[in-house]
């Protein structure tokens, strides 16, 4: 009981999900015949494992990220959270509700009024107009005209494109195109997001700015979002925890600093080798405990800051940085060698 | 320099062989396949000889399926019961009266509007659908008609066409909906729409005039036919080549499949499905002659007639009045309606009030046709008709005595005709018949084989025993060889002027309107010049089926060679490739399977222009189904029918082969 509890507190909680494509694909599940090479699988009994085996759970306003390189199965698990593609075994609770064990009705419940997705190739309806387009969603399930139109301009002034809603989409540039993207997605007013690869087909430029945005958005709106990405900077910069996929499996599920600093395995620890820790490790990481008694430090910063912006105040001053937590309280004292060791990656 | 040439060139030489080199067990694999094809073909050649001699070299009689004895009973039997039998009664004659009544109502219609109430409403689509540009297209032809005398036959036949496209779009879209959502239904359809396209048109004329008689019904039903699968193709192409993501994002904010439909799929496929609109109208508008073999009344008979008893001018001004329609109803349906990026205020108004606009076209129409009712003016005034028969056919006169002889060097077209008559197609006839028939049927077997495996082979092999089982035999051999003369001909034009379309931007752009104007054109017309150049006869036959068969060669040829990927080109040109090798080495290659599907198409092409070819006295299978459907000798045209269908199959699953076998080898 305690545990049924416990998932009806997660925005989302996945439990051994499965997707396996070609012949009677339920056989695999749970099998031996599962862990056989990739090839030989396919050989002898004609079948693919995209996804083995996934269980995680996502709390209430928290950003989940699913880090992988492509064909590790990531774009697989995020269609299978709302049944865009079918898993093959194993459940998904979105809310409290079982959505792999949900009728018609209850799906499409689900996918209208409580989760919406964000697409790589930001997949606008070019035969619409933007504000079309942005009350899609709001179309399918059933809202008046009116009220939708109200909704999708103010959903595209959100996202700063208000007075823009009778372009078409292919007047647009890529990054304005993926905030329309964002806006239909917001405009349903769901609690979870899905992200998938959202801004990997943007510039760097352009895909730094949407970060931005996204970030503005989680502080504005405060939705549990889902995020896959391949690239890790991005994974860093935006997640609360990340999970690390390949080939169909989670290798390591973490907050970035636990990735970067005690990567599970040697596939990790290569797709984090060139990740300054500094810029991950926070300096509750390193700190001492305060002496007790008054001493001198240069700076005072808040508990969870990163080791990298204290770098400057360090470099000014020979003494220590008070690290305080919220309510204002020393909780330990940071000096050089602690700072020069992260950054010399020995810590 | 020299040197750093010749360096570069064995580089890019040696690739493909690096390549293979990595795959042995590949390479020795295809080689056994490669002796295989040799070996069992020639096994299968000498058992059909031993047989072969004991049978001797005429199709045996118990080959004889007795097919037409057979049709033609059926065909007395309909002829006394088409008036009791509860199929005629409760069905096909109900079916029947409603489209020929349909046809009655549209004359009636356009009667009513008077003709310049028909511009008018010819202008307003035109209009509607493509702008002005189409309107300024769309009325001259439609004038045209009117002052090269047809009007009035013309209008039944764009009415006979028009019906014949709403119930071809009534029935292809919502077939194109379901195989373009269906998997299954794609499986089921595809070999039924694989064999209607195949299938030449007059083949099933003849079941039409039995199951509905003679008139305007079976040739609406024929038309319908025949456009149907371009509807149904089209439909799906256009919902299957939604974008996966666009899918996904429907779904994903939970549309209902029938939400899905009409708000992302439908709005998707609406370029591609007009599309369709447009190619039936156009295959339409190919039939319409043919469908004329059935008696309608329309100016189609009259270009049938024409051609039947040789009179260029009568052909030529009757055909350019179907051209002319052929244009108006073009520009009509599917002209590219530009969205402009600065839309002018009438432009922005009337997409701003699409029902205001209708409101006031359909006024238009009717305040027209009521001003002319006033005035007394009916058809298309004869006073501003100019009859050019007798110019045409003092200039074909003129062509008879100036071209067809006596042209120094060349010795003009009736001399080339005659060269070609009795130098090629008489031996190679002449050859084909001697020949013991098993040893062709054998040789299609192996060629069969060698192309596509045994299912290929005894596909050949069924076929060419039905010509014979039809008692067709040597008619076939006579069409056989007026087909391959032509397809070798069509071949050795097409290619080369494809590639230099797919080479050069310049001859692309002279070529273009000249292959688009082509495949707009009724198949007849291509007979037309034939009329002047060339006395009637097999060569006759053989130049419009070449006219007819070069575009669509021209056309996937270089198209094949414009699509090939920018980035093997450029590899090859950094490597030093000249102009030629790169052609060679890379894009010819690359283009192979659009070229072979263009040599597919040529051969389609031709066999479709066996019957009419037939018009102009080209003999063979052709003649002997226009014959059997003048004469009313069903069992004998059918049989031709069906034999032309034989012949089609055999040929084109052949080439059909030998565009794929690429493909499955480099997998």
């Amino acid at each position: 009981m305690g545990n049924d509890s416990d998932t009806a507190a997660h925005a989302i909680s996945v439990r051994s999900l499965w997707k396996v494509y070609g012949p009677k694909p339920e056989r695999i599940v749970d099998s031996p015949e599962a862990n056989l090479p990739r090839k030989e699988l396919e050989r002898r009994f004609g079948n693919v494992v995209a996804m083995r085996d996934i269980s995680f759970d996502v709390a209430p306003g928290e950003v989940f990220i699913v880090m992988g390189l492509s064909g590790s199965g990531k774009s697989t698990l995020v269609r299978c959270l709302t049944r865009l593609i079918e898993p093959t075994s194993g459940t998904v609770l979105i809310g409290g509700t079982d959505v792999t064990a949900a009728d018609k009705q209850h799906l499409l419940d689900v996918r209208r009024n409580r989760v919406s997705m964000v697409f790589q190739h930001f997949g606008l309806l070019p035969h619409r107009t933007l504000i079309d387009n942005v009350a899609f969603g709001l179309e399918v399930r059933g809202n008046d005209r009116a009220q939708r139109r109200d909704k999708a301009a103010a959903t595209l002034e959100l996202v700063g494109l208000g007075g823009m809603g009778m372009y078409k989409p292919h007047q647009l540039s890529g990054g304005q195109q993926q905030r329309v993207g964002l806006a239909r997605a917001l405009a349903t007013d769901p609690e979870i997001l899905l992200f998938d690869e959202p801004f990997s087909a943007l510039d760097p430029l352009i895909r730094r700015d949407m970060q931005d945005e996204v970030i503005r958005l989680r502080r504005d709106v405060n939705k549990t979002m889902v995020f896959i990405t391949h690239d890790l900077s991005e994974a860093l910069r935006l997640g609360d925890r990340i999970a690390i996929m390949r080939d169909g499996e989670f290798v390591q599920v973490g907050t970035p600093e636990e990735v970067v600093t005690a990567p599970a395995d040697e596939y990790v620890a290569n797709f984090v080798r060139d990740v300054p820790r500094s810029h991950v490790v926070p300096v509750d990481h390193v700190m001492i405990d305060p002496p007790g008694h008054e001493i001198a430090y240069c700076s005072t910063v808040a508990s969870g800051t990163k080791i990298k912006d204290i770098v400057g105040a360090m470099a000014r001053s020979d003494l220590p940085v008070n690290v305080v937590d919220t309510g204002g309280r020393s909780v330990g004292l940071v000096d050089r060698s602690h700072v020069l060791a992260v950054i010399a990656g020995e810590k | 320099m020299a040197t750093t040439t010749t360096t570069t060139t064995t580089t890019t030489l040696q690739t493909p062989s690096v390549v293979s080199a990595e795959h042995p067990p590949v390479v020795e694999g295809t080689r056994k396949i490669e002796a295989r094809r040799f070996v069992v073909p020639g096994t299968m050649i000498l058992a059909l000889v031993v047989v072969g001699i004991a049978t001797g070299s005429n199709v045996p009689t118990w080959l004889d399926a007795h097919v037409r004895p057979w049709i033609d009973h059926v065909w007395s039997w309909v002829q006394i019961h088409n008036t009791s039998a509860p199929i005629f009664t409760d069905f096909l004659t109900p079916v029947g009266n409603f489209i020929g009544y349909r046809v009655d109502d549209l004359v009636s219609f356009f009667t009513i509007l008077r003709w310049p109430g028909v511009l008018v409403l010819t202008a307003c689509i035109s209009w509607r659908t493509g702008g002005v540009k189409a309107v300024a297209v769309s009325v001259p032809a439609l004038v045209g008609i009117g002052i090269l005398g047809w009007w009035d036959l013309t209008l039944i036949t764009i009415s006979l066409m028009i019906v014949g496209v709403v119930l071809a779009m009534l029935i292809g879209i919502p077939l194109g909906i379901w195989t373009g959502r269906s998997d299954r239904a794609q499986q089921i359809l595809r070999p039924i729409l694989d064999t209607a396209q195949v299938l030449p048109t007059y083949v099933y004329l003849l079941p039409l005039v039995v199951a509905f008689g003679i008139g305007n019904s079976a040739a609406v039903v024929a038309t319908v036919i025949y456009a149907v699968p371009p509807a149904v193709r089209l439909t799906s192409l256009g919902l299957r080549s939604v974008p996966v993501v666009s899918t996904e994002v429907g779904l994903s904010f939970g549309s209902t499949r029938g939400q899905l439909l009409s708000k992302v799929q439908l709005p998707f496929a609406r370029r591609t499905i007009l599309l369709g609109l447009n190619q039936v109208i156009m295959m339409a508008f190919g039939i319409v002659v043919i469908a004329s073999l059935v008696g309608t009344g329309d100016v189609g008979n009259q270009v049938l007639q024409a051609l039947q008893k040789n009179n260029v001018g009568l052909a030529f001004s009757a055909g350019l009045a179907i051209v002319l329609a052929a244009i108006t109803l073009d520009r009509a349906s599917t002209g590219e309606r530009t969205t402009s990026r600065n839309p002018n205020a009438a432009t922005k108004w009337s997409l701003a009030h699409p029902r205001e606009v209708f409101a006031i076209g359909v006024a238009a129409v009717v305040i027209v046709a009521v001003v002319c009712k006033g005035a007394g003016v009916h058809s298309f005034p004869k006073s501003w008709t100019v009859d050019i028969q007798e110019s045409v056919t003092k200039g074909s006169r003129w062509v008879t005595d100036h071209v067809r002889h006596g042209v120094p060097l060349v010795g003009g077209t009736e001399s080339a005709s005659d060269f070609l008559v009795r130098d090629i197609l008489r031996p190679v006839e002449t050859f084909l018949t001697w020949l013991p028939w098993w040893s062709i049927v054998a040789t299609f077997g192996a060629i069969g084989w060698a192309s596509g495996g045994t299912r290929l082979a005894v596909l050949c092999v069924i076929c060419m025993l039905g010509l014979g089982a039809l008692r067709d035999w040597d008619l076939a051999m006579i069409t056989m060889t007026q087909v391959l003369i032509a397809v070798i001909i069509s071949v050795a034009l097409a290619i080369p002027i494809g590639i230099w379309c797919g080479r050069s931007p310049r001859v692309e752009r002279i070529m273009r309107p000249i292959l688009d104007t082509a495949q707009v054109m009724p198949q007849f017309v291509y007979l037309i010049p034939v009329l002047f150049l060339v006395n009637p006869g097999q060569v006759g036959g053989v130049i419009a089926s070449v006219i007819y068969a070069i575009p669509p060669g021209i056309r996937l040829t270089s198209h094949g060679l414009r699509e090939v990927p920018i980035a093997p080109r450029e590899a090859a040109t950094s490597f030093g490739a000249t102009p030629r090798q790169e052609l060679f080495k890379v894009q010819l290659p690359l283009a192979f399977r659009s070229i072979m599907l263009g040599i597919n198409q040529v051969i389609l092409m031709v066999l479709a222009t066996v019957i009419i070819a037939a018009l102009v006295g080209a003999g063979g299978l052709g003649l002997e189904a226009v014959y059997g459907l003048t004469k009313k000798q069903v069992g004998q045209g059918v049989a031709g029918g069906l034999s032309i269908v034989l012949l089609a199959v055999v040929l084109d699953r052949i080439t059909q082969a030998w565009g794929s076998r690429p493909a499955r080898e480099q997998q």
